[in-house]
């Protein structure tokens, strides 16, 4: 991890966050339902996580991955007004004319809409006690999988690209002694500093079983 | 290009059936986001919900102005 990165994000222990403003001001904490990169998030709420579990970063793909399907929207969406002008269209009566473009914009809709919520919701989530990652594989089908930090072998960061050099984000892959051996954060900001606060995380949950603080 | 008044009806009841499946998958849409919203919030489930149902409502204004005007 590089001095500007140590300065962004500063692991802090779990038991030490701060409350109130404090907290606010945290390098890496965000209001934004947005971010892609929130440290202990302020509203998060997980079906899968314990009670007493505390949300410790709350990862999405970095917003510039968005870039592809943003540009294949507006391509759909002006896709109509050159179309119009060919003669198979423009020779259908004005009814089927209007029906076809408001369909087109359905499906433009849908599409936005959908590319959206895969990359919303697909999130990866570092709580107190455990990591998670959770896939909606396609409309109606979830997939949640997690591990224990102290199952937690090894971490490993992939930066690459153009891309991912420039705008600094990268796949997290963990390697676990759960029954899923690896788990894998993919295209997240700050790839180094999730390697950083996942590593301070064992280090604290050694601590606690050491003091026997385990729950 | 002329079209004949078979092959306009065959269009009409083509896209017709093709809108009523739209409505089904925009009825799944909605229920994805409500499993979606069910399994993490973060603060933006209300805007995500409204545009479910706005782009449920919409694939039915959609059939509808097709089934009067076509």
């Amino acid at each position: 991890m590089n001095e500007k990165e140590e300065e962004e994000v500063k692991v802090i222990p779990t038991d030490e966050v701060p409350r109130g403003a404090a907290r606010h001001k945290m390098h890496g904490h965000s209001h934004s339902p947005m971010a892609a990169f929130a440290y202990y998030p302020d509203r998060v709420k997980f079906v899968a996580a314990d009670k007493e579990e505390k949300i410790v970063l709350l990862l999405r793909k970095h917003p510039i991955t968005n870039l592809k399907w943003i540009l294949t929207a507006a391509v759909m969406i002006l896709a109509p007004s050159l179309v119009s002008f060919m003669s198979p269209f423009l020779s259908l009566p004005e009814n089927f004319q209007l029906i076809l473009m408001m369909g087109w914009y359905l499906i433009v809709l849908a599409y936005i809409i959908e590319q959206f919520l895969d990359w919303y919701f697909n999130v990866n989530l570092v709580t107190d006690e455990r990591i998670f990652d959770v896939d909606f594989v396609n409309l109606i089908y979830r997939e949640i999988t997690d591990a224990n930090i102290d199952q937690i072998q090894d971490v490993t960061v992939q930066m690459g690209g153009v891309l991912g050099t420039t705008f600094d984000y990268g796949n997290v892959v963990i390697q676990t002694a759960a029954e899923i051996p690896q788990i894998e954060f993919t295209s997240v900001p700050k790839p180094d500093a999730v390697a950083q606060i996942l590593r301070e995380l064992r280090v604290e949950e050694e601590r606690e079983k050491l003091e026997g603080r385990v729950r | 290009m002329n079209w004949g008044e078979p092959i306009l009806l065959g269009a009409k009841v083509f896209g017709l059936l093709g809108l009523a499946v739209y409505i089904v998958f925009a009825g799944v849409v909605l229920v994805q986001v409500a499993r979606m919203t069910d399994t993490l919030e973060v603060g933006f489930e209300t805007a995500i919900k409204l545009m479910a149902w706005l782009h449920f409502a919409m694939a039915i204004g959609t059939f509808v102005v097709a089934f009067v005007i076509l």
